[in-house]
């Protein structure tokens, strides 16, 4: 991680001094003892809200969903009408059993894992030919990513940002107790929340 | 940071106040110590004694120069004075002899006890301090030290302080009563 980076927009020396000679009269500590102060009050209310914080009160609603058994190019043409990148994907009593993302379709198209859609462009463009016919007949509970990795409505900010960090995901489907999608929370849902915090 | 790194220091000295700031800390100053040097002088020149106490010199440095520190408040300045006091006074009475005994013996119980009540005020050191080494005239007092001048002048200095600090539009005195 750059944290050397991080550093860079933390509180400066010349900061606190501006601040103090902006509250006029003489204030009997130092610039390092106002920083520290700063620094410590900053990460405990950081915390406070990336803890307090929950997914119930950031996620999405409704979230769109994809049947098992759908086809592809419905599942395709759903996520791209919806502007979204992927989907949790539900079986037949509607519970989340898996998620179907770009990276899933890019996958079938040939991608190495991890790979990008330019991968494919140029896969393309070698075997002179669309790689993604194979999928024509495909069914999006064979190509989703399962089995799905789900939350409740009461996981922290902190919590789900650690959980898409460490299983690389970017969505997070929220499901009820039954099993079912009340929700959905993506990395830009979390940015947003914390945008609107500061 | 090794023992001998620490002794560099590490940050930079807070930033000088305005002329303004430093006009109103002399009035509060002037005016304060004047008060507490009249009442004194006035009421109580029988004793010939009162304007003995030093402390308020430093404590005016603070109600007046230093309005914001948690050290120049109400609380530390009255409790601080009068606390102080009070041990400094039975610290000689108790121990007497022997002077560095007694005077270590009252200025550092007068800290502990100024910590412990949240009373913290330096010029407090100085007026238990006084309690031992002030002579004939200051021990005659008793415990009247306490009131007289003790009490007495730290209230005046703070009337004082209440007055004058609150005059300039930014500025304000005090951060807290208790």
């Amino acid at each position: 991680m750059a944290n050397e980076a991080y550093a860079s927009v933390d509180i400066s020396d010349a900061d606190v001094m501006e601040a103090m000679k902006a509250m006029q009269g003489y204030i009997d500590i130092t610039p390092a003892d106002f920083r520290e102060v700063y620094q410590v009050a900053y990460g405990l209310a950081r915390d406070r809200v990336m803890k307090g914080l929950k997914a119930g009160q950031i996620m999405r609603t409704p979230v769109h969903v994809i049947e098992t058994g759908q086809g592809l190019v419905e599942a395709a043409a759903l996520l791209a009408r919806e502007g979204i990148s992927g989907a949790p994907v539900v079986d037949r009593d509607g519970r989340v059993v898996g998620v179907v993302s770009e990276k899933d379709f890019l996958r079938k198209m040939g991608a190495e894992p991890g790979g990008s859609f330019m991968q494919v462009i140029a896969l393309c463009l070698q075997n002179k030919g669309c790689v993604a016919a194979p999928m024509l007949k495909r069914t999006a509970g064979e190509i989703m990513t399962s089995p799905a990795v789900t939350a409740t409505v009461d996981i922290s900010m902190a919590d789900i940002s650690a959980l898409l960090s460490e299983k690389g995901i970017n969505r997070l489907p929220i499901v009820g107790g039954d099993g079912r999608p009340v929700g959905i929370v993506t990395r830009s849902d979390l940015i947003e929340a914390f945008c609107r915090i500061e | 940071m090794s023992y001998f790194t620490k002794m560099r220091g590490h940050t930079q000295s807070p930033p000088a106040v305005g002329p303004a700031e430093v006009l109103w800390s002399w009035v509060g100053s002037f005016l304060g110590i004047s008060a507490v040097g009249l009442i004194h002088y006035k009421l109580l020149d029988h004793t010939s004694l009162i304007m003995i106490i030093g402390s308020f010199g430093a404590s005016a440095v603070l109600i007046y120069g230093a309005i914001r520190s948690p050290l120049a408040q109400p609380r530390n300045l009255i409790g601080g004075h009068v606390l102080s006091a009070a041990i400094g006074v039975t610290a000689f009475q108790f121990l007497g002899g022997e002077t560095w005994l007694t005077a270590a013996a009252a200025v550092s119980t007068a800290i502990a006890v100024m910590h412990v009540t949240k009373t913290l005020h330096p010029p407090g050191g100085a007026t238990a301090l006084i309690a031992v080494i002030g002579g004939d005239s200051v021990h005659g007092l008793g415990y009247l030290y306490v009131l007289v001048p003790s009490a007495l002048g730290a209230a005046v200095m703070l009337t004082v302080a209440l007055i004058v600090n609150n005059i300039p539009k930014n500025r304000r005195y005090p951060e807290f009563w208790m």
